[in-house]
């Protein structure tokens, strides 16, 4: 009987590896071999590390990282601030906030290749919308067009992804406002603590945990951003908006060298693993678990 | 037929299967060789895969016809380019193959047959009457359906490059502009580009032209066009030589005035054409602002529309002439061949039936209905075979007919876009480099420098330098005689 609980819990631990570990495993293989589908249909033979310094020589691995990581941070935190106010906007009680409620889910049931193809047309430098925003309101565009910039383009990218996420941000941020205790509002009110107070000493706390979480788990999913680079710039101009994901895309689904991109693979989930780890360290050290 | 039907019924599968059992039965019996399933009254049902260009468009109406005729149901499925090679190689390799005829780019062909993923279509092809195959263009067969002396695919829609201008602009700015019969160089072209930009023109503020500047495939596809013209070579010695040498000639002077002349299309370019596609810059010529560009022939009919596909006239539509494409100086013109082909998988078991739909929708009787229809305003003039190119019914819904066959007489896929084992990725950093100079990230000398770096490197590394491998001396002289041997 000592070993009932081992057993009952196989299964799961069992299709766990299966579905996690063995891809990534068989990556693990794939990236010490010289396989390149468009020469051959099976690995033609062992390279030790070659792939991954093919990998780190090449200066479109650091292009983008740096692009990865600029879209990844600030798309992020911006995805969170934005979020989180319009959270603390749906918590209060104005009139057709149910109504936002119901319209604020729908960027992020669309699939971002999608989002892609709106924003392209929104960007549109003949007649688009926002280019015809901005240029209404005096800025500067440029002659390129916002996605044919290189100053533009990255960012061109991370408002489309802003614009898609941060619902889900205030989705998940309000519910987690909502667990707040309206006693301890009232008490609070009764104190004469101001706005900013309550939001501080009381509601920020209580969406803590849940906003830790969701952050990590947005910064994961951005990190890997692929379908709107794809669509909007294909990485470029140059390598001015090229992504991890979208290079992964490329060395696998384009060159089909399965050796190098099997290598970028586990690049990325080194450099993830070595993120999220130290946000775990210090976000998560002062809790109870 | 069946469009994007991904569910099968049982008895659909029921059919299929005994349609195949019945087959492999007959075969295995010595029953007459490749006895078809249909030609034994057993329904069969086949599954292609197709690129999205417009022959789908065509192919899609008309493609009842082959049921009719043949009792061969059809599921027709589309995908984008890109979307294509991924799904046809990662079913490939993981032995997947759910389709029975698939669409081929040309690029593609070397990887396919080399692989084992298609079969290579002699055996079908000999001695069978009904293809025809000498009514096929050489020049067509050679740039897109043809590996190590193989008949690989049957060729859909082929596509070379010309001239679109706008007449009014021309006539209104006394430009002079040849026709099919003259020609004219590089230098010339660039004037009369240069000659259109910035002119109003009926209230319009002209653009002098437009081209493709997206990475990595829609800026190679129009640049090496400049760059064949210009007598630019990627390889000291591929396809045509008997023993491959896949040392890189791109740091050339003749890829320099290429790339030198690209620039100066795109400095006389609307801006935001550095992050064009295949169609932005044929929506854009349509929109009525640019003078005259060159592209892939499909654009001959498809500026005709204010948009892809959409079947709604443009504001170009009466008021465009065709010119053939510049040339270097003394050099002998070479022109880009596309296109796109059908092939048969080598996992699928219908190969019968798929190769009578091989030979239907390459037939001339099929591509010319194809042409005749009139769903999206005359959507498809890209033919293979020489016959339809003197079609009086044709000719008179495409009148630019003639010069588009010149131009794929002169054409030769093999030296614009050589399919090196490795192409895909010498097209992704041939397209990131050259993005870089229009961008003005690095000068055109720089460019070149990486690219043959870069391509060395990616050679030496797929063991492509030196080539150890089997040769093949891939002449079009090589293609006229396995036409002729399987006619």
């Amino acid at each position: 009987m000592a070993y009932l609980p081992y057993l009952l819990v196989a299964p799961s631990i069992i299709l766990l590896l299966g579905l996690i570990a063995y891809p990534l495993v068989f990556a693990l293989k794939n990236s010490f071999y010289f396989w390149n589908l468009q020469t051959s249909a099976t690995p033609v033979g062992f390279v030790g590390f070659a792939n991954y310094q093919m990998v780190l020589a090449s200066p479109a691995f650091l292009n983008s990282l740096i692009n990865t990581l600029v879209l990844t941070f600030s798309g992020t935190a911006l995805e969170f601030a934005f979020g989180l106010a319009i959270a603390l906007l749906l918590s209060t009680r104005l009139r057709g906030m149910s109504v936002a409620r119901a319209l604020l889910i729908m960027p992020t049931t669309i699939a971002p290749i999608v989002v892609g193809f709106l924003f392209r047309y929104m960007y549109d430098p003949q007649g688009g919308i926002i280019t015809w925003l901005m240029a209404s309101i005096g800025l500067d565009l440029p002659a390129q067009g916002i996605l044919g910039s290189t100053n533009t383009a990255l960012l061109a990218i991370l408002i489309a992804d802003v614009w898609q996420w941060t619902p889900f941000f205030a989705i998940i941020l309000y519910a987690g406002l909502l667990s707040v205790p309206v006693s301890l509002l009232e008490a609070a009110r009764l104190d004469g603590a101001s706005a900013w107070v309550m939001f501080w000493r009381i509601k920020f706390p209580f969406v803590m945990r849940t906003a830790l979480i969701i952050l990590i788990l947005r910064f994961m999913q951005l990190f890997n951003t692929f379908d709107l680079v794809l669509v909007l710039t294909r990485g470029g101009p140059g390598t001015s908006s090229r992504t991890l994901g979208y290079t992964l895309y490329q060395q696998g689904l384009i060159d089909f060298n399965i050796g190098m991109a099997s290598a970028t693979t586990w690049l990325v989930v080194i450099i993830v693993n070595a993120i999220v780890g130290l946000y775990i360290f210090f976000a998560f050290r002062k809790w109870e678990w | 037929m069946k469009m994007r039907s991904s569910g099968v019924s049982r008895r659909q599968v029921l059919k299929t299967t005994i349609g195949t059992t019945a087959g492999a039965a007959a075969y295995s019996l010595g029953l007459g060789g490749r006895a078809p399933a249909y030609a034994q009254g057993n329904a069969t049902t086949i599954r292609v895969l197709s690129v999205e260009d417009p022959f789908f468009f065509a192919l899609r109406d008309v493609i009842g016809d082959f049921t009719d005729q043949t009792g061969i149901d059809v599921e027709l499925e589309s995908l984008s380019y890109d979307a294509m090679q991924a799904r046809l190689v990662t079913s490939f390799v993981s032995n997947t193959s759910d389709a029975d005829v698939v669409t081929v780019d040309q690029m593609w062909t070397g990887q396919y047959i080399d692989n084992g993923w298609i079969r290579p279509l002699d055996e079908f092809a000999a001695g069978d009457a009904d293809l025809d195959i000498t009514d096929f263009m050489p020049e067509v067969l050679y740039s897109l359906n043809t590996w190590r002396g193989h008949l690989a695919t049957l060729p859909v829609a082929a596509y070379a490059q010309g001239v679109m201008y706008r007449r009014s602009v021309a006539d209104q700015l006394g430009l002079d502009i040849p026709d099919a019969t003259g020609s004219w160089t590089w230098d010339a072209y660039t004037d009369t580009i240069a000659a259109m930009n910035g002119q109003n023109v009926n209230g319009t503020d002209m653009f002098g032209t437009v081209i493709c500047g997206s990475q990595p495939t829609p800026i190679v596809h129009m640049f090496t066009q400049a760059a064949a013209s210009y007598g630019a070579r990627w390889f000291a010695d591929f396809p045509a030589s008997p023993e491959w040498d896949f040392t890189p000639t791109i740091n050339s002077p003749e890829m320099m005035a290429a790339v030198d002349q690209y620039a100066r299309l795109y400095d006389l370019s609307p801006p935001e054409a550095i992050n064009y596609l295949w169609f932005d810059a044929g929506t854009r010529f349509s929109t009525g602002d640019i003078g005259m560009f060159y592209w892939w022939t499909p654009y001959f009919y498809l500026i005709k529309n204010n948009g892809y596909m959409t079947g709604e006239p443009s504001v170009v539509a009466d008021d465009y002439g065709i010119a053939p494409l510049p040339v270097a100086g003394s050099t002998p013109q070479v022109i880009s061949l596309g296109g796109w082909s059908f092939g048969i998988p080598s996992t699928t078991e219908k190969a019968d039936a798929a190769w009578e739909f091989l030979k239907w929708s390459t037939s001339a009787a099929t591509q010319k209905a194809m042409g005749l229809v009139d769903t999206y305003n005359y959507q498809f003039s890209d033919f293979a075979r020489r016959s339809l190119y003197d079609d009086s019914d044709l000719t008179a819904i495409y009148p630019y007919l003639g010069t588009q066959a010149g131009m794929l007489a002169q054409g030769n896929g093999k030296i614009a876009r050589p399919p090196a084992p490795v192409y895909t990725t010498l097209e992704g950093i041939m397209g990131l480099e050259l993005n870089k100079v229009l961008i003005g990230q690095q000068t055109a000398e720089e460019a070149l420098s990486t690219m043959d770096d870069l391509f060395l490197n990616t050679l030496r590394g797929n063991f492509l330098i030196p080539y150890s491998l089997p040769s093949f001396d891939d002449t079009p002289e090589a293609t006229v005689e396995l036409i002729n041997r399987l006619a």
